[in-house]
């Protein structure tokens, strides 16, 4: 079976950037490979952008890992799937309830209709989130080519 | 004779839908390796986790959400709040200062 980030660049849902000038448009842009092939509709973001308004930025993990999402079966959703992007210049999403900041370059938005298969997406996501090393070559990437040449270096592990 | 042996398990973020189903594996992957057999975990959104929390035994959130869960914990229930969501380690260890686990 294809792992979550072969199916990434198969599916090509993927976007690379340098610099964003907000969370906000972050968000908007890490689902933008999903609207172009149909699995969310163009304004799926938003509802993020308000969760997160409304929630804090839970979303952001360390390693400068974001996983923006909404609900299951979250309306405008077609699709289950993950838009990867990688921005080179770190992005923050403000302060957490600690004060400390949270920021991000990796962004794995999730887009979930279909309970199996967001069930074995999350799962495999946390084996590449706990996988430091690959979540550096991932931060270099800059081509579909790099994502998958960053996964053959940097094996997940299984547990 | 695992002290958590029957005890159910509810995990909660702000949708119920991808950060409490990491924390959910981070529980089972904590659990099996404590020996534990579990009663039933539970995952869900917060909104639905304020008023269904007092019916578990152990409530794991994420820290900012831990606040709201006054009330279950005033009848018994026993709420931990996580920074990472993702860290066995530190499930461990709020289980472990709970008085949990050994």
């Amino acid at each position: 079976m294809a792992s979550v980030l072969q199916t990434i660049v198969e599916k090509k849902h993927y976007l690379f950037v340098d610099k964003v000038d907000s969370w906000q448009e972050a968000v908007r842009l890490s689902a933008e490979s999903l609207v172009a092939d149909g699995s969310v509709d163009a304004d799926y973001y938003q509802q993020i952008v308000n969760c997160i308004e409304k929630y804090g930025p839970y979303v952001v993990f360390d390693h400068y890992v974001a996983m923006p999402h909404s609900q299951e079966n979250a309306s405008g959703v077609h699709k289950t799937g993950i838009g990867f992007m990688r921005v080179k210049e770190e992005v923050s999403f403000g302060k957490d309830e600690d004060g400390e900041e949270k920021v991000a370059k990796l962004f794995f938005t999730l887009a979930a209709c279909n309970p199996d298969e967001h069930l074995n997406n999350i799962q495999q996501l946390m084996g590449v989130f706990c996988n430091e090393e690959l979540l550096d070559a991932l931060m270099e990437a800059n081509t579909p080519e790099d994502i998958l040449a960053a996964e053959i270096a940097h094996p997940i592990e299984e547990d | 004779m695992a002290k958590l042996d029957n005890k159910t398990f509810l995990v909660c973020c702000a949708n119920g839908a991808g950060t409490s189903l990491m924390m959910k594996m981070t529980l089972e992957k904590v659990l099996k390796k404590l020996g534990v057999k579990p009663g039933r975990i539970h995952h869900c959104a917060i909104s639905e986790g304020k008023s269904s929390a007092s019916q578990f035994n152990i409530v794991f959130t994420t820290v900012n959400f831990a606040g709201m869960m006054k009330a279950a914990e005033e009848k018994g229930t026993v709420v931990l709040g996580l920074k990472n969501v993702m860290s066995a380690a530190e499930m461990e260890q709020a289980l472990r200062n709970a008085g949990l686990a050994d």
